[in-house]
């Protein structure tokens, strides 16, 4: 304690020096906090969308991620509705969704073009899908569709390039599971954007039953568990695919390429960054240190002449390092807590990110753990920076530092 | 028995292919209780002696005796141990921690002793009392005067009850009158705590004060 008043004495010897040392720790800290909140902000988001598109947990026949269907759902699941069941009275589980995953042609009678549909549950799908898929026209598929007036959903890139529009009839052709082609005519029941171009240009979704009708089969492609904690995912997974071998199973995370994607360069971009930073307030505090060290070698001379270890020195210098970097961390925690807080009222629309077409809201959520490891970190970097700074000149001659003007 | 006792002492200092005799096999013993003077013109080597002496250097040559045993291999970090039980400084120049109070200045040997909180506080106020400074146990050092400093040094290396004080050129940077009275008090303190002193000077009234003395000249002893 009265190791930690001298220091605090001493810190405030040159009192701005003092103070720019630590405003600079604590712009270093809270830029950390910040640039770590957004990066977090937008991993969870794309976990989220991933997850949320996908499902957390895919399961499918054995074969299905593996290898390559000869004819169209031959590694479809068969008894999906008494699986979707069991897997439904798992508490964690949300929802168990059945999907068909199909291509084909789809036309307006002068044009025809590729597409990946999707035949989706309407119960349950737009639920889950929720904010992350935007409808810009007309409505989501119904529960309630029958079977002689198919609706269908189009990506707003691939209405465009038909010219359709909500009402508008289009023509869908695909190989059904005996190898035969398949027609039918579908209205469009709304246009959605899911912010991706290139699968805005491609993607069809129609019911499942319709899409079950137009390839002539009981079967779905996978079915895919939504559950109702996203970090439960991997523990999840070794459970159930332990429990059904006989069944493929893949995680969100397989499927999520943009978000590993956008992680990746994140975390190279903020890491560097974050280095660069780091370096900065190591460097800031060695200098700050040395200063104090070199101004104060009398006094060095002084306190080891008259009983003081070396050791002992370079604590009370690592101490007044320590406090220089801990209050600055604390100033750079209330910062970005400000920063974060004040972003959040102003709501600021970021660009789109690259190959998507939405904006997003800039939007920092700071982790409790890069808290807790940026100021594990500073208080670290003021511990060596003190001890590189201090520790020579306190083992130096006694003699030589008394004669020190 | 002798605190300090020196064989044959000597002391090179290398500047560049130069080299400096500043002491040249010096014998001295300095006994207990002593109250011992170093005299020299300016460069004759007695801060170099007294820095010997205090533990803070050692002789290139020769053999130096703390309380009988020889320093020469003793570790640096043994020389602080001792240095701090054993040992006093008195600087020309003060040497005050300008961050602490008198009061925390003089207690400063105390903590390095581990001394517990309630005797260092009856050990600190009765040298105030002692050195006549209890009115400004709260000042800092920049806020008294030299003379007022340099009691705040001697209280300062008399409060461990040290055997041996080094006071190198003690008076140097005071008036006459306040030189005097610094005199009078370190010699007060010999007589209170039965501490050795060995004290360069030039001053003749300090040298008159001391009841022994060695003369030095270019690093002999005379
Ligand atoms: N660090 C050093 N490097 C080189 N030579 C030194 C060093 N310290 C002292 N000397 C030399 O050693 C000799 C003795 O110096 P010392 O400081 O002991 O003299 P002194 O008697 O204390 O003088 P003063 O009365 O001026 O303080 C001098 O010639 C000095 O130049
Ligand atoms: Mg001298």
């Amino acid at each position: 304690m009265k190791w930690l008043k001298l220091a605090i004495k001493n810190v405030l010897r040159n009192r701005r020096r003092a103070i720019v040392t630590m405003l600079i720790t604590a712009v270093g800290v809270s830029a950390i906090l910040v640039g770590g909140g957004f990066a977090n902000f937008t991993y969870v988001s794309l976990k989220e969308m991933a997850a949320r598109s996908s499902g957390h947990l895919i399961v499918a026949h054995k074969n299905y991620f593996e290898r390559e269907e000869s004819i169209p759902m031959e590694y479809g699941l068969d008894d999906y509705k008494a699986l979707a069941k069991t897997f439904k009275s798992d508490k964690e589980v949300r929802y168990a969704i059945p999907r068909i995953e199909f291509t084909g042609l789809i036309s307006n009678g002068e044009k025809s073009t590729i597409f990946m549909g999707t035949g989706v549950d309407a119960k349950y799908e737009f639920r889950v899908k929720g904010p992350f898929l935007i409808v810009e026209e007309g409505s989501v598929l119904s529960k309630r569709e029958t079977e002689d007036d198919p609706k269908i959903m189009l990506g707003n890139k691939l209405a465009k390039s038909l010219k359709a529009k909500v009402n508008d009839s289009l023509t869908l052709i695909t190989t059904t599971v005996d190898g035969g082609l398949n027609a039918i005519d579908v209205t469009v029941q709304g246009i959605f954007s899911t912010g991706v171009p290139e699968v805005d240009k491609r993607s069809i979704m129609v019911t499942l039953q319709t899409a079950q009708s137009l390839m002539a089969t009981q079967k779905v492609s996978s079915v895919a568990l939504h559950l109702r904690d996203t970090e439960s995912t991997f523990d999840k997974y070794a459970e159930l695919s332990s429990q059904y071998p006989d069944l493929a199973w893949q995680t969100w995370l397989d499927k999520a390429f943009f978000y590993v994607g956008v992680k990746n360069l994140y975390n190279r971009i903020f890491g560097l960054l974050g280095f660069i930073i780091i370096m900065m307030v190591f460097f800031s505090i060695y200098n700050t240190v040395s200063m104090s060290v070199v101004e104060r070698t009398r006094e060095i001379g002084t306190l080891r002449a008259i009983g003081t270890y070396s050791r002992e020195v370079t604590r009370n210098f690592i101490l007044e390092g320590a406090v220089i970097g801990i209050i600055g961390a604390i100033v750079g925690i209330l910062i970005a807590f400000l920063i974060s807080f004040g972003l959040s009222l102003a709501d600021i629309q970021m660009p789109p990110p690259p190959g998507r077409t939405n904006s997003y809201p800039l939007v920092i959520s700071i982790p409790n753990n890069l808290y807790l490891v940026t100021a594990f970190v500073s208080a670290m970097l003021c511990i060596v920076a003190a001890w590189l700074s201090s520790h020579k000149a306190a083992k130096k001659s006694i003699v030589g530092a008394l004669s020190h003007v | 028995m002798n605190i300090i006792e020196t064989k044959n002492l000597s002391k090179q200092y290398q500047q560049g292919a130069l080299s400096v005799n500043a002491l040249t096999k010096i014998n001295i013993k300095i006994p207990d209780r002593a109250f011992t003077a170093l005299l020299g013109p300016s460069g004759s080597g007695k801060s170099t002696l007294l820095n010997i002496c205090g533990l803070i250097d050692k002789p290139s040559a020769g053999k130096f005796l703390f309380c009988g045993r020889d320093i020469g291999n003793v570790s640096d970090q043994e020389l602080t141990t001792i240095r701090r039980n054993k040992l006093g400084f008195i600087f020309q120049g003060f040497n005050l921690i300008p961050v602490m109070s008198i009061y925390d200045n003089i207690e400063y040997p105390l903590i390095l002793l581990d001394i517990d909180k309630k005797s260092r506080t009856k050990r600190v106020n009765a040298m105030l009392e002692k050195v006549g400074l209890s009115k400004f146990k709260k000042h800092l050092p920049d806020q008294i005067s030299g003379g007022q400093k340099q009691r705040v040094a001697i209280a300062r290396a008399l409060i461990t009850q040290p055997n041996l004080v080094i006071a190198d050129e003690p008076t140097a940077n005071l008036d006459t009158r306040t030189a005097t009275d610094i005199i009078e008090l370190m010699h007060k303190m010999h007589q209170a705590f039965n501490t050795s002193f060995i004290i360069a000077t030039h001053d003749e009234r300090m040298s008159s004060r001391c009841e022994s003395s060695y003369q030095l000249q270019d690093g002999v002893l005379l």
